[in-house]
């Protein structure tokens, strides 16, 4: 067993691990924080989405120990923050979601996409959001809701 | 889908974890981005007793101007080059191959060392820096050596990598500001491994090299075809075709006819577009 | 139609279900905490097929791993259908005395998390002595063929045969005949949440707590009890949020009734979260058809009938409740599609295989009934030179009530408009000039279209002539109105995604004269919804919503009785809208009535009890279903030297009557569209000779992501259904139906000048080539397609 430290959304989470535990795993049953799923746990399918340090990373593919002193922000830790929740509210009106499995890592996604590219048009959209898959949705929705933030946020800026 | 136990530790500097993997004889291995160690050691199907972990050694993490090209340390992501932050000797072409590979969340951690070291038959940074000319540095407990890609790739999934041998640093000459190059990447779905995969890098007073990858066979230079645009560049279409189905038969014995024509296809294609003015 | 109070129907409301999830807060089975809790790996079988003559559990860990006899007796559940003609077998919990499938479940292994119950599951040895695997479902049916289930006559679940109109005659007299073989391979339902049970006993309430990721949560009670041996009363199953079901979480797995039997044997808690890899090998398998059909047309192109072979490749057990013998029939019923054609004969085979069990998959039967039929209309346009939008119009049914030669009554629509806008909205002229002009990049691009009729909401008569055990003949509702004057309505349908709890609100709402926001909908939970049967089939806005109708419908009754006393007029007089009991002189609030029939006894008239709480049931008036339909155009580029397909353009036109949520509806075509792309270019599981399956992992198994699905255009036709409240129609299952039908036309229309035939899903860059290959050999040596 290792014990580590890392930030989550914010806060010290210190627990005593075996090195295989992955970082969604020690989000999911250590911090409680299950809005980060589990789709595959090989990388292919985004549900579990996090940032580490910002940048966007795959939870199931980064062991949690190799996460110390660093900062990981899930879905619960974007609550309240204005720009996400312009994308929740576009997510929500373009019904971009039907299961809500694939939601938070969505989520996480359209925000690094619109932090990369302003205003993105459909086609980068869809090349950028390639990595997520949604089974419920066609990607209809969810396409037409990170445009329509874009075109928000960019418009705001 | 969890992995088998494993120790792990997180050496400071790169000496300490060359002697952690030769004491560990194979049985201790390196963590870089993890992006391709982590599924396998998830489905079992890759094991190890101490993982390495040498993502944060700054040893592997200096990129800097050499007096021929580039010095990118082997913890270089490919995110960041997609980013276009790092100086770029290959006037473009790292760009494009390093945003075609697989999805944003596994660029940000992923590694063109862990990609070398991984041999993956259809992964973009091999063929890419085999086209290129790249060298890449090894540092090992004897010290340090410096091979080609065609030297330290032997086949599918195997380098010539001994146990506590590290990819500290892979260095890709500067093109020529009259080179050309061309990519072609042909995948079943977009971010998946390449059913084909060829990189063509023309002119410039070099030597032509044209490089296929993919899923029936390694990261190959194809001889025949460099030659023949080094002897006629403008050659004919027809016989471009020629060179190249003799160079798959070569580099690709087992391949299957349809395996032959995708390759051949897109190796047109990357040659065809080094070749545009 | 009766109508009350605001017009909710039909309004683009949003969801309810949405804030949950967008905040990370949604409750999956995974997520459930719970003290104690310990994780279940399964040992699998790594044959397809063989004699299990014994398990050695790993030194030191012999109490944490089970086998069949560890847990305890369990009652064998028998399948439907019931029928003498129907063979059935024994789907064991854990593998017994043989396995039959590589993956099915042998012993299952508990620790404190999943990582370690995975680690003695490794250590855990098999002793198999291997059988040859049956694997080719016409093979299988061969005489001297080994046999999976040792006392069934031959390999088939059950054969079958329709026999209607003379086909003889029309084989005699039909200018144009066209013979082909179809094949649409096998593929599971890959929700993006895997299957997860968790199970504990309940010492306060004496049940068995089941929480179970299900579309259905009472039916599955009903087999957890029985196989259990316990009084229903004594389980309790909780479907909380469901990540995805698509018919693939509608039947019983063995996993999930091993999960419950060994909490109930524990007595502590235990779950089973299905892996990906798991999902991909064991859970329920679908599509898996296999035709050889000839059709038959006049010289104008009139469709005169269809005859042939269907095959389904039903893998090795019987799933419960209901075997995969459905695939079979419903296929060849639908084969005549939305024809005129008075001509049918399908031989049927519902084959098993040591493959993984069959269970339903959104369209069940259809999908590969559309690719034939489709595909078959087609190829006689071609064979005729007509252009294929043409010869449908001219087949097309224009007249309802219509029963189709399959036994379809199928009941309104208007097709040849569907067609129409389908054709205007991929605009056909233009794809045609720009086809005779070629394109720059080297590549052909192709337009093909299907259609197809999708029979949903069918009652108590259609499941009982199906022969089934349970006969979901009906759904229930209650509305229950709190002392506030808001409104709780418990269904039992499952919502997983369908947005049922924001539709059904809707329904209420305008019954009730009240908004959406005052109603909270409540399903998945045997302990709080009354008895339903869950949501698949199309099923749910006809069943479950006519039953939330009825249920408030009939509150709104007694609201406005109420009402009428505490006004001073007649009830008649009265009508319920914005929150108000109108009367001819004033109104009175709801929250109003609502406080005085809960707890001011005192305030109520004669002979109306206390109390706002109705519970109705609803089986709508034609229990033969009501038929939504759709037409599908797709435009694709092919890449001849790759032999890969890209989607340019996708577009629906739709009828499913009156929309409920056309928001809602928009989603579920578009998701139903893009798993139907998935059937079409990208999933499958192929297996090998020994019965092994080759993709087991997204690296192999192609999932279509966000590249792969284009922008899917949608046009809506609205014919209401005559038998049903407000004239709704089920339509959950229809966009995954016509996709495969519809890019393998296209793709035939691509390379119509070689009559290149386009015959097996998924059409991979592989089969493609094949296919262009075949076509140029024929061309060289004159044969006909
Ligand atoms: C869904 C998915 C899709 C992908 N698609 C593609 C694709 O299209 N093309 C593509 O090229 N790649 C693809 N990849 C792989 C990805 O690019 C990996 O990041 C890369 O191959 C490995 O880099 P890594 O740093 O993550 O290595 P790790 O996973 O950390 O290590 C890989 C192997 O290399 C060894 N290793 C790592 N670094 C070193 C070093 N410096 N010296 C010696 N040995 C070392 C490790 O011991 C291990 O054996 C995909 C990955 C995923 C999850
Ligand atoms: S669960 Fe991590 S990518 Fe699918
Ligand atoms: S909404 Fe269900 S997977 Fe995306």
């Amino acid at each position: 067993m290792i014990t580590v430290t890392l930030t989550v959304n914010g806060q010290e989470e210190t627990h005593s691990i075996e090195a295989r535990e992955t970082l969604a795993d020690f989000l999911r049953e250590r911090c409680n924080l299950t809005g980060t799923h589990l789709g595959c746990e090989h990388g292919a399918c985004g549900a579990c989405t996090v940032t580490i340090n910002g940048l966007p990373a795959r939870s199931c593919l980064t062991l949690a120990v190799m996460c110390e002193d660093r900062a990981v922000q899930t879905v619960e830790g974007t609550r309240g923050d204005p720009e996400m929740d312009l994308i929740r509210k576009h997510f929500h009106e373009a019904h971009g979601l039907q299961c809500g499995y694939c939601t938070p890592g969505m989520l996480l996604a359209a925000r690094d996409i619109l932090r990369r590219h302003k205003a993105p048009g459909e086609a980068t959209i869809r090349k950028e959001l390639s990595g997520h898959l949604c089974r419920c949705t066609g990607y209809v929705g969810i396409v037409e809701a990170i445009r329509r933030a874009g075109a928000e946020l960019s418009d705001k800026s | 889908m969890k992995p088998a136990p494993f120790d792990y530790v997180r050496p400071s500097h790169l000496g300490e974890a060359t002697e952690i993997l030769v004491k560990g004889q194979g049985s201790a291995i390196p963590i870089s981005g993890g992006q391709s160690l982590m599924p396998m050691l998830s489905l079992r199907v890759a094991s190890a007793e101490t993982l390495v972990d040498i993502s944060r050694l700054f040893e592997l993490k200096t990129v800097e101007e050499t007096s021929t090209g580039i010095s990118y340390g082997a913890a270089t992501t490919h995110a960041a080059i997609e980013d276009g932050k790092l100086p770029d000797p290959s006037r473009g072409l790292m760009h494009k191959v390093a945003s075609g590979i697989s999805y944003r969340a596994v660029r940000n951690f992923g590694t063109m060392g862990g990609s070398l070291a991984l041999a993956d038959p259809a992964a973009d940074w091999p063929a890419c820096l085999m086209a290129l000319g790249a060298l890449v540095t090894i540092v090992g407990p004897d010290g340090n050596r410096t091979v080609t890609v065609p030297e330290l790739i032997e086949g599918p999934y195997t380098t010539i990598l001994a146990p506590g041998e590290v990819i500290t640093s892979i260095e890709v000459p500067r093109l020529p500001a009259e080179a050309r190059w061309g990519y072609s990447k042909f995948a079943r779905k977009s971010g998946a491994f390449a059913n084909s995969l060829s990189v063509a890098v023309i002119g410039g007073g070099n030597k032509a090299r044209v490089v296929i990858a993919g899923s029936s066979t390694s990261s190959s230079l194809l001889t025949d075809t460099a030659s023949l645009l080094d002897r006629t560049p403008d050659a004919t279409e027809d016989d471009l075709k020629t060179a190249i189905r003799d160079d798959l038969t070569k580099v690709d014995p087992n391949g299957d006819d349809y395996q032959h024509r995708s390759h051949a296809a897109i190796v047109l294609r990357a040659v065809q577009q080094a070749r545009l003015p | 139609m009766e109508t009350t109070g605001d017009s909710w129907i039909g309004a683009r409301v949003l969801r309810k279900e949405d804030e949950r999830h967008l905040l990370g807060a949604g409750q999956f089975v995974g997520d459930v905490r719970m003290p104690g809790l310990r994780d279940i790996a399964f040992v699998r079988s790594p044959m397809a097929h063989a004699k299990l003559k014994g398990v050695t559990k790993p030194e030191g860990h012999e109490a944490s791993v089970f086998t069949y006899e560890d847990l305890g007796p369990m009652k064998v559940l028998r399948t439907s259908p019931d029928m003498p003609t129907f063979h059935s077998a024994h789907y064991p919990a854990l593998a017994t005395d043989r396995v039959r499938f590589a993956g099915q479940p042998i012993a299952m292994c508990l620790a404190s998390n999943r990582a370690r119950a995975e680690d003695i599951a490794d250590l855990v040895q098999v002793d198999l002595e291997e059988l040859p695997a049956v694997v080719d479902v016409v093979d299988a049916m061969k005489p001297g063929t080994i046999k999976l289930h040792e006392d069934w006559p031959d390999n088939a679940y059950i054969h079958n045969t329709i026999d209607a109109g003379d086909m003889e005659a029309v084989a005699k007299i039909a200018a144009i005949k066209v013979k082909r073989r179809f094949k649409m391979n096998r593929q599971p339902s890959v929700s993006l949440e895997c299957h997860a049970v968790l199970a504990y006993w309940d010492f306060r309430t004496g049940q068995l707590v089941v929480y179970f990721s299900t579309q259905g949560p009472h039916v599955m009670r009903i087999g957890i009890a029985e196989a259990l041996g316990l009084q229903e009363y004594q389980v309790r199953v909780i479907a909380p949020d469901v990540g995805g079901g698509f018919g693939g979480k509608n039947r019983l797995m063995p996993e999930e009734l091993a999960v419950a039997a060994l909490a109930y044997k524990l007595k502590t808690p235990v779950r089973w979260l299905e892996d990906r890899r798991e999902h991909l090998i064991a859970s329920p398998h679908a599509r898996d058809h296999y035709y050889e059909l000839t059709a038959y047309a006049d010289k104008d192109g009139m469709l005169l009938g269809v005859d042939g072979d269907v095959y389904v490749d039903a893998g090795a057990y019987p799933m419960w409740p209901t075997a995969a013998f459905m695939e079979t029939s419903m296929s060849a019923r639908n084969l005549p599609g939305p024809y005129q054609a008075r001509n049918l004969r399908a031989r049927t085979f519902t084959v098993a295989t040591n493959k993984a069990p069959m269970g339903p998959y959104r369209g069940v039967g259809r999908p590969g009934a559309c690719f034939a039929i489709e595909r078959l209309m087609d190829e006689i346009a071609h064979e005729l030179g007509i252009e294929p939008v043409e010869l449908r119009r001219r087949n097309l049914v224009s007249s309802f009530p219509y029963e189709t030669i399959g036994g379809m009554k199928l009941d309104t629509g208007d097709y040849h408009a569907s067609l129409n806008a389908a054709a205007d909205l991929i605009d056909l002229p233009a794809i045609r000039a720009r086809q005779a002009k070629g394109e720059l990049d080297g590549r052909r691009i192709g337009l093909g279209f299907a259609m197809y009729t999708e029979q949903s909401g069918h009652g108590t008569g259609e499941w009982v002539k199906r022969r089934g055990r349970i006969i979901p003949g009906y759904e229930t509702a209650t509305t229950r109105m709190g002392a506030d004057g808001t409104v709780e309505l418990l269904v039992g349908i499952q919502s997983h995604g369908q947005g049922m709890e924001t539709t059904f609100a809707q329904i209420a709402a305008h019954e009730l004269g009240l908004d959406p926001s005052k109603i909270n909908v409540r399903h998945g939970d045997t302990s709080i919804s009354p008895f339903g049967f869950g949501t698949f089939g199309s099923r749910s806005i006809v069943m479950g919503g006519g039953a939330a109708a009825r249920s408030s419908r009939t509150l709104g009754e007694k609201l406005k009785k109420i009402g009428a006393h505490l006004l001073q007029c007649a009830a008649e007089e009265t009508h319920l809208k914005d929150g108000q009991v109108h009367g001819p002189n004033g109104s009175v609030s709801i929250a109003e009535v609502a406080r005085a029939a809960n707890v001011r006894p005192d305030l109520l008239p004669q002979g109306i009890d206390p109390v706002l709480d109705v519970t109705m049931t609803y089986e709508p008036k034609e229990s033969a279903g009501v038929f939504s339909y759709s037409t599908h155009g797709a435009l694709i580029a092919v890449d001849p030297d790759t032999g890969a397909v890209e989607l340019l353009d996708y577009v629906v036109a739709e009828d499913c009557g009156t929309m409920i949520n056309p928001l809602v509806c928009d989603g579920q075509v578009q998701g139903g569209v893009a798993q139907g792309i998935g059937t079409a270019l990208y999933e499958e599981i192929p297996f090998d000779d020994q019965g092994q399956p080759l993709a087991t992992t997204f690296a192999d198994y192609l999932m279509p992501g966000s590249m792969e699905i284009p922008n899917i255009r949608l046009a809506h036709i609205v014919t209401p259904a005559l038998a049903t409240e407000y004239g709704v129609k089920g339509m959950g299952e229809g966009g995954a139906i016509a996709p495969p039908a519809a890019i393998a036309n296209a793709l035939t229309d691509a390379f119509k000048d070689i009559r290149a035939s386009f015959d097996e899903t998924p059409l991979t860059p592989r089969r493609v080539i094949r296919a262009l290959d075949a076509a140029k050999a024929r061309v060289q040596t004159g044969e006909k397609p």
